[in-house]
């Protein structure tokens, strides 16, 4: 780089190469060119999409089965809803309940964790997943999961009435107060302004009371 | 407390670490192998050996590029010894892997896929940089490269991204 600064071409290769951290010679080119803000802003949007490209599904990621298992296992999986979760199928306002619950399930081990996560760890997940909690329990558990094409804050807490999932959902709206049960765990989905939090626990029904005291400690 | 207790605390934090980066582990490995088996051998790998090397990780912060350095490591390790097939990225598409899937977002399928195809000298700086987080300098230090060969493989992987995100491609850099 030139020490008149850089030229479209340089500023436009640091761009180009790490939008996100630019020196501040770049940053003075951009106050004056137009087509290098333009070309900045570009970048960015599509650096966004690339990171979100890079976050493939891991629900999906499971070791290919062989045909004939992948069948017995569709089968199973078709058998199990059409039995034990007819709800899931027919009710489609408990579609955004049953995408916790199979969330929480591939995450299974988010159960058995007992010590309380350092501050700035549980910061950094609600950062990342664009809510605030301040949680009047223990967090044991915390990841920004990609959840329905977003991250979301999926935490565990140790709650008075036991372990308990709490999903920051904030890009999903739920009309009303809705409670599941499946698998041996029970949850309730429940609107917090424009998005809706889930909570889930293996240790009977969620009490109204406690969810309304974790509700009312979620900020978007 | 004693050293034994305090012993466990570590240990049961690093298992915790290690929980919640494997994620993006399994990605980067993902991305790497373009093989679904063999990314989860090499992060099983990453993990056994991270455990083993617990006592290097000073500083937990940095436990991303380290963790992400070792699935570098483990996956070319792996091909190595085991001579594992190059995987061919046209027979990779054709299956339809369900990895690459993206709930209908068909613009988010056609990057995955062309990210897919990217030659690995620019897919590999692109996702130790998106996923990973390394910066530029600690890409250039991974891979054995000047920072200026980083910045050009980064712009050039992001310039053949370009066209597929509806967007001019920029003139090349030497």
């Amino acid at each position: 780089m030139s020490a008149a600064g850089p030229d479209h071409r340089q500023a436009r290769l640091h761009i180009g190469a790490d939008p996100q951290h630019l020196p501040p010679d770049v940053v003075a080119h951009l106050e004056g060119c137009p087509d290098c803000r333009r070309f900045r802003d570009e970048t960015l949007a599509l650096d966004g999409r690339v990171h979100a490209a890079l976050e493939l599904p891991l629900h999906r990621f499971r070791a290919k089965a062989p045909p004939a298992r992948r069948f017995a296992l569709a089968a199973s999986v078709l058998l199990a809803l059409v039995v034990g979760g007819g709800f899931w199928l027919f009710r489609p306002s408990t579609a955004l309940a049953g995408e916790v619950v199979q969330h929480v399930v591939d995450e299974a081990d988010s159960w058995n964790m007992h010590q309380p996560l350092p501050p700035a760890q549980v910061a950094d997940v609600l950062r990342v997943a664009g809510a605030q909690f301040d949680s009047p329990f223990p967090i044991v558990y915390g990841y920004p999961c990609p959840f329905k094409g977003h991250r979301v804050a999926h935490l565990v807490v140790q709650t008075p009435n036991g372990t308990m999932t709490v999903m920051l959902i904030p890009h999903e709206q739920v009309r009303r107060r809705t409670q599941f049960s499946r698998d041996g765990m029970s949850g309730v989905l429940v609107p917090a302004g424009q998005g809706s939090v889930a909570l889930l626990t293996r240790d009977g029904a969620v009490p109204e009371a406690l969810a309304d005291e974790i509700v009312s400690r979620v900020r978007w | 407390m004693n050293a034994a207790s305090r012993g466990t605390t570590l240990a049961g934090a690093f298992t915790r670490l290690l929980e919640m980066l494997r994620p993006d582990l399994l990605r980067f490995a993902y991305w790497l192998a373009r093989d679904r088996q063999v990314a989860e051998d090499v992060v099983q790998e990453t993990l056994i050996r991270a455990w083993k090397s617990r006592e290097e990780l000073k500083d937990p912060a940095a436990a991303r590029p380290w963790l992400f350095t070792i699935v570098r490591r483990e996956h070319a390790r792996l091909f190595e010894r085991k001579r594992l097939p190059t995987v061919d990225v046209d027979e990779v598409e054709a299956l339809g892997d369900p990895a690459l899937a993206s709930d209908g977002d068909v613009g988010l399928f056609d990057l995955r896929r062309a990210i897919m195809q990217l030659p690995d000298e620019y897919r590999e700086p692109l996702v130790l940089q998106v996923l990973g987080g390394l910066s530029t300098t600690e890409i250039a230090a991974e891979l054995n490269l000047t920072q200026a060969a980083v910045l050009t493989r980064l712009f050039r992987a992001r310039n053949r991204l370009r066209t597929i995100y509806g967007l001019e491609p920029a003139e090349d850099v030497e």
